[in-house]
């Protein structure tokens, strides 16, 4: 019996288009700007000004915070301006503005192809790396990586899981990773595991990418017989199935254990990251590349088969950009999504340009992602049985409606993990996961300050 | 026949006499001490429970105004000072006369002034449109026009203006509660004093864009070019972070700004027309 | 293009809707109508034509001109509702009675309540509850069918179903009777309850396109099952037995079709269990020892009125809370 989590999820149609798409290389174009927020946390702050010359990879933004990362430049060339530009969601971030020059990058990084096994020893000056190198979880929610690899005193990692499950309908980019950068991704396994005490390591990858699956587990398998440290690293297929990726329920899935609700995966002893975090690590520690590219898909189903790609891409390329190069945007699509179909955020501002994070650009028709109208709820419970974390998404729809805030916090709202599940399954069109994300704000904010006095 | 009807007589005034003394005894033994004071003042209040005072309802309120020394920190936006003379009468103290107050839309960005960028497909909410991205609009500071001031207001004195896609006050209905102002996730609405003759004179944007970002988004923006302030006699104009704020307590009516915004964004209300001096 | 929409993740949808869920609730009644139709013939046709033309009727009048909402018609609910209480009358009720169940189901039970998923009854029981209490002549004259196929096993019984044998003649009036027939031809009865067969088809496709869950109505059949086995083992004499008592009257027809609607049933697969055990409860203990020689639809509507409490007390086990 194949392992999943254990309680809900759906099945939405996979529509991996652009799986056999090759990683291409998508050209700089003469000016990018780059944000200083592309991670969770406090936003970095600025160290250039404008009129700077500034080399590819050099530091141009320092974390402001315990949670929060740095920020280099992906260009060579000159500081145009630094100051507040519209992202995705057309709210004003702080930009730095680059003119392009050349190629030119920071002296110490290693461009070569050549792969580096060997795994270094020294754990400070690892994670130091990493650090410096502003590398950040690329599953989605853009964590600082070295704050999950340095567990808080008194837990001890059990467990490092690669999350390769890509169960987000559309997205190929990891799945492009794992078959084409797969010693990478392992090493950078190896690194973590190394970093985080000896604890085994699980690539947990679902059953609708056998090669992927075959792509890893023969890296693994190469690399434990040819090279040293990788003992105790391998690869679990799962049963597809919707949010196989949210960490929790990868956690539930790989290890079967529960994290407490509130609770941080540590506290079971699991230590989740991102198959392409794991690339960036290797990057970072092994080749001293810091984050400035990362993957992203260009797909839907409206694009025609020669458009659909899967792009490396450095940050601050403005996303119209990246369509135009793609071959443009499809007559028929109403809505531009930056991210998987169920997380993603809708892009309101095709100026935006692009972060660490960025993972496609999926172009969804009317016919797909129009909501129809709502109608009553006919309790037909659909919501609460594809609810991953056991919730009951019709009475907290309901209690929210009513700012009943006591039964929502009784009701578990702040567990709510937003994957979406309960919208996409309302055969009523009920806009449930819209009214329950601000009522899980409410609730949280309600707790903290709660906690503060 | 005869003896039924007397017995069942007998048996229910029996039970009835039983059932009262044990209620009796109940309500006696569970007796909630309460200052009497407290159902005075909630008998003059308004009682529509709108939380505008701050306090979880009229009996809130009318418990915070016995507890409290003096009623400086209470006041009921709905009844106002009539209400309020009411209950320092109850309680016997005094009480400042505090100036009525009107719930103001700053946002002038209508379908034709500010153009649609975007389309908004989910719920309708400005808080849910809010936390999802700046509007659908290239301001991302002005109304979002889902109507959530409409929904929090008690006394129906917000709704939608269809053709300009903005809330509208019915200054005749609107109590100064400020639940409109707490749902605007914006802020885009703000209390002010009515004025003399409900005449007013305010900023009708609150865009902290610069000028140019401000001007390309809507027409009707301030750019926060500072004419205003400097025409003020009064000092009564701000302008920060490239918006201008007229304080209510300061300005003397006089209308100079008005005439001398660039692009309109100052409105003044209910001032009488002047009709055309005929030569 | 020139306006990008944005609204909230999620972006994409499933293509169920409350209208081809009931679609499906439709289609699995077919079964169950075909029969009904062929047995009892035209007037078994006119009984479903105006109970689901009123009841669809009478939906859209009243969400139109009384209620001023947007016409919920189209959701097929009252198509449902109308079968359903079509498929729980005898063949040979007068159109102005049905017209008066479609008033009391869609009117007083659905409307009242505020409609679709507002109703705390089962709009297709509470109609034929109300008939039977009012018009029992009407409701119990099982006159023998006499449809496009006539069968000499239905000549058995002029005038009585099954159960009614049972009620009143006791175990030995209903001996030799062939449960085979109860399964595939056809028992007295109203329509629905012709053929138990038929309805577990539309049972096996409600479970197949996910429609419902098999919890409540499992729960049901194996309640009558369990509680009648004990008693007929005690005293079959005296009792009927469980195969009898699963085929006969509604139970088929209300565990597959009527406890299973959602609104009026638990959310939670627990809730659905303690639903349909009571049901089978009340069910039984009704026919054993009650006035009335089927309890189904009293049992439903008694459980119905329980089901805000259930959902209080069950709630889904949640990820990360012991």
């Amino acid at each position: 019996m194949m392992k999943t989590f254990s309680i809900g999820g759906i099945h939405p149609n996979d529509s991996k288009i652009s799986k056999d798409c090759r990683i291409e290389v998508l050209p700089v174009p003469s000016k990018v700007y780059i944000s200083v927020a592309q991670h969770l946390g406090a936003p970095a702050t600025p160290i250039v000004k404008a009129g700077d010359q500034v080399k590819v990879g050099q530091v141009i933004a320092e974390p402001a915070g315990f949670i929060s990362a740095y920020v280099h430049s992906s260009v060579s060339g000159t500081v145009k301006s630094v100051g507040p530009r519209k992202d995705i969601a057309g709210n004003n971030v702080v930009h730095i503005e680059i003119d392009v020059e050349g190629d030119e990058w920071v002296e110490g990084v290693d461009l070569t192809d050549t792969i580096v096994t060997e795994i270094p020893e020294d754990d400070k000056a690892t994670l130091d790396k990493i650090k410096m190198c502003g590398v950040v979880g690329l599953g989605g929610a853009t964590f600082p990586a070295h704050v999950k690899l340095c567990p808080p005193p008194g837990n001890k990692a059990e467990c490092l899981i690669l999350n390769g499950a890509e169960c987000e309908p559309y997205l190929t980019s990891d799945y492009r990773i794992m078959l084409e950068r797969s010693k990478e991704i392992v090493i950078g396994a190896a690194i973590m595991k190394k970093v985080l005490g000896g604890c085994p390591a699980v690539i947990g990858i679902e059953e609708n990418k056998p090669e992927a699956i075959k792509a890893m587990s023969e890296a693994v398998a190469e690399l434990q017989k040819t090279a040293k440290g990788y003992e105790g690293i391998s690869v679990m297929s799962l049963k597809k199935k919707y949010p196989q990726g949210g960490e929790k329920q990868l956690i539930d899935a790989v290890m079967g254990r529960q994290v407490k609700s509130g609770g941080l995966p540590i506290s079971v002893g699991a230590v989740v990251q991102n198959v392409a975090t794991s690339l960036a690590v290797y990057e970072a520690v092994q080749k001293n590349i810091p984050l400035i590219t990362n993957v992203m898909t260009i797909t839907g189903d409206c694009l025609p088969m020669e458009n659909q790609h899967n792009y490396k891409f450095r940050i601050g390329m403005p996303l119209s950009y990246i369509a135009e190069v793609a071959g443009g945007i499809p007559e028929d699509a109403v809505k531009i999504v930056s991210g998987g179909p169920m997380m993603g955020k809708a892009i309101a501002n095709l100026d935006a340009t692009t972060v660490k994070g960025s993972s496609s650009l999926l172009y969804l028709t009317a016919e797909q992602t129009v909501r129809g109208v709502e109608s009553a709820c006919i309790r037909c419970g659909k919501c609460a049985e594809a609810c991953p974390m056991g919730l009951e998404p019709f009475l907290l729809n309901k209690y929210a409606r009513n700012n009943m805030m006591d039964e929502l916090e009784e009701n578990a709202v702040q567990d709510c993990i937003e994957c979406g599940c309960c919208l996409y399954s309302c055969p009523a069109n009920i806009p449930l996961l819209d009214i329950i994300r601000i009522a899980k704000g409410d609730v949280i904010r309600i707790i903290r300050g709660r906690g503060q006095r | 026949m005869t003896q039924t009807i007397i017995w069942t007589i007998a048996i229910l005034t029996i039970l009835g006499a039983l059932l009262a003394v044990v209620l009796y005894v109940v309500a006696e033994k569970f007796k909630v001490e309460e200052d009497p004071r407290i159902d005075e003042v909630e008998k003059v209040l308004p009682g529509a429970n709108c939380g505008g005072c701050g306090q979880a309802g009229c009996r809130a309120f009318a418990q915070h105004c016995v507890q409290s020394e003096s009623l400086d920190s209470c006041f009921c936006p709905v009844g106002g000072n009539d209400v309020m003379q009411k209950v320092a009468g109850v309680l016997g103290v005094e009480v400042a006369a505090k100036e009525p107050m009107v719930a103001v839309v700053r946002c002038n960005g209508t379908c034709e002034n500010r153009p649609r960028t975007n389309e908004y497909g989910g719920y309708q909410s400005c808080r849910v449109k809010a936390a999802l991205y700046s509007g659908d609009t290239g301001c991302s500071f002005g109304c979002l026009g889902c109507g959530d001031c409409v929904a929090a207001c008690q006394f129906g004195a917000i709704s939608m203006d269809p053709a300009t896609g903005l809330p509208v006050v019915d200054e005749e209905k609107c109590t100064a509660c400020g639940a409109c102002v707490k749902a605007c996730p914006k802020n885009v609405i703000e209390l002010r004093n009515k004025g003399r003759r409900n005449m007013r004179v305010y900023v009708s944007c609150i865009n902290k864009d610069k000028g140019a970002v401000a001007r390309k988004a809507c027409k009707a923006a301030c750019i926060g070019c500072g004419k205003c302030a400097k025409v003020c006699p009064f000092e009564a104009i701000t302008v920060e972070n490239n918006v201008a704020y007229i304080d209510f307590t300061k300005c003397k009516l006089c209308k100079k700004c008005v005439a001398e915004c660039p692009t309109a964004a100052i409105h003044a209300v209910n001032f009488p027309v002047i009709k055309p001096k005929e030569e | 293009m020139n306006k990008l929409l944005v609204s909230p993740s999620p972006h994409l949808h499933t293509k169920t809707s409350t209208k081809s869920l009931m679609r499906d609730v439709v289609i699995a009644m077919i079964p169950a109508v075909i029969v009904s139709v062929l047995f009892y013939g035209w007037a078994e046709l006119l009984v479903l034509g105006v109970s689901v033309a009123s009841c669809v009727l009478l939906e859209y009048l009243i969400t139109k001109y009384l209620l001023n909402k947007p016409c919920t018609v189209c959701d097929m609910s009252a198509v449902v509702t109308g079968i359903l209480l079509a498929l729980n009358l005898p063949a040979t009720t007068p159109w102005w009675v049905v017209f008066i169940g479609a008033v009391v189901a869609i009117g007083v039970a659905k409307m009242t309540f505020g409609g679709l998923g507002q109703n705390l009854f089962n709009p297709a029981i509470v109609g034929r509850v109300f008939l039977l209490i009012s018009f029992p002549t009407y409701m119990t004259n099982w006159a023998k069918p006499n449809g496009f196929i006539s069968t000499a096993a239905v000549d058995a019984f002029t005038g009585a179903t099954p159960l009614g044998l049972a009620k009143e003649g006791g175990v030995a009036a209903v001996e030799g009777l062939d449960y085979m027939d109860m399964l595939f031809c056809n028992i007295g009865g109203s329509a629905g309850e012709l053929s138990a067969l038929a309805i577990l088809v539309g049972f096996v496709y409600l479970l197949a396109r996910r429609v419902i869950k098999p919890y409540i109505t499992l729960s049901i059949l194996a309640t009558v099952a369990v509680f009648s086995g004990i008693f007929w083992a005690v005293n079959p004499a005296e009792f009927t037995g469980p195969v009898f008592n699963l085929l006969t009257g509604g139970v088929l027809l209300g565990a597959v079709f009527m406890a299973t609607d959602y609104v009026t049933s638990p959310m939670s697969n627990v809730g659905g269990i303690i639903f349909g055990v009571g049901i089978g409860l009340i069910t039984m203990l009704v026919r054993y020892f009650g006035a009335y020689p089927e309890g189904m639809s009293f049992a439903i509507l008694i459980m119905n009125a329980v089901v805000p409490l259930i959902n209080k007390w069950c709630h889904t086990k949640k990820f990360g809370r012991a």
